[in-house]
């Protein structure tokens, strides 16, 4: 008696993103980790779309909410990078539609700068990336989450001093 | 205090005195922190003499150089802990990034009027009092200007 309900617990309380992912790249592809920023009012609301319709995301992934993409800085990004994450990427609204009028934008100029800074030292700039997509949209935002996967895990993993 | 067009003519009335052709030693002596700049060029936009300029270039060793405790020596430390190699060099920062610009200072043309140091966020520019000005060639104690020109 006791067996199953224990089972049957374990399957019911996994998340969604503890959810095996199809192996995609090299062996050790899940040890990589991959901060994502997301927007409070679009990726996030995206993102928690996904994970109630229990779409298994990529376990490679940690969230972090932020109330627009415009918050995210390059220390932001940089101190991920330099502490542990294989990649960052941000998820905003559309591109006209961010509800704090342009934060999107400016963020995606600091994608660049991130991306250029990167370049200057010899690290791989497609390790940082930004991606939008409106509340509605999960699929996009399912897309988004396993394309960053699958580029990062054909990556090496991140080597610091 | 800067010299204004009225003290140029008032100099020029004065026997023996060429007025200045070049504002150098009026007003202010400006002291630029260039460790603690984060290029914002928010002195680009107050200067009435267009003094200071700003480039779009940025040059990621200006990250290595900053000191520790601020977010420029934060990004240097934590871009030295990832970096493969050296910086290759400047690049182009994108226009929506507000700071990361490189500024630079024409000393000829400051006027010393100290309105970098007050649009200054970071206090990267201060004004220093001149102890004297250059009148004519002639060094004059700044306490003692007023004795010249009465």
């Amino acid at each position: 008696m006791p067996s199953v309900p224990v089972a049957a617990v374990t399957a019911e309380s996994a998340v969604p993103g503890d959810a095996p992912v199809e192996a995609a790249g090299p062996a050790d592809a899940a040890e990589r980790t991959i901060i994502g920023f997301f927007c409070r009012e679009c990726a996030y609301a995206a993102a928690d779309a996904t994970g109630n319709a229990r779409i298994p995301l990529p376990v490679t992934i940690r969230s972090v909410l932020v109330p627009c993409t415009g918050r995210v800085g390059p220390l932001h990004v940089l101190s991920a990078l330099a502490e542990g994450a294989d990649g960052v990427f941000l998820a905003g609204c559309l591109e006209g539609q961010c509800h704090h009028r342009e934060g999107n934008l400016a963020a995606f100029d600091r994608v660049v700068f991130v991306q250029r800074l990167l370049a200057s030292v010899g690290v791989e700039p497609e390790r940082v990336r930004m991606f939008t997509m409106s509340a509605a949209d999960s699929p996009r935002f399912i897309a988004a989450a396993r394309e960053i996967d699958a580029s990062i895990s054909r990556l090496p993993r991140l080597r610091r001093r | 205090m800067p010299l204004t067009a009225r003290g140029r003519q008032i100099l020029g009335t004065l026997p023996g005195v060429v007025p200045p052709t070049t504002t150098d030693g009026i007003g202010c002596e400006i002291v630029r922190h260039e460790e603690l700049c984060i290029g914002c060029g928010r002195c680009v936009t107050v200067c009435p003499t267009a003094a200071i300029a700003e480039s779009s270039r940025f040059d990621p060793l200006e990250l290595y150089d900053a000191p520790v405790g601020t977010t420029r020596g934060a990004l240097g430390a934590a871009l030295r802990q990832i970096a493969r190699h050296e910086p290759d060099g400047p690049f182009e920062v994108p226009p929506r990034v507000r700071t990361f610009r490189t500024i630079e200072f024409d000393g000829g043309r400051c006027l010393g009027c100290g309105a970098c140091t007050r649009a200054c966020p970071v206090g990267a520019l201060t004004a220093r009092p001149v102890d004297r000005f250059t009148i004519g060639g002639t060094a004059v104690p700044a306490d003692g200007a007023s004795s010249v020109l009465a």
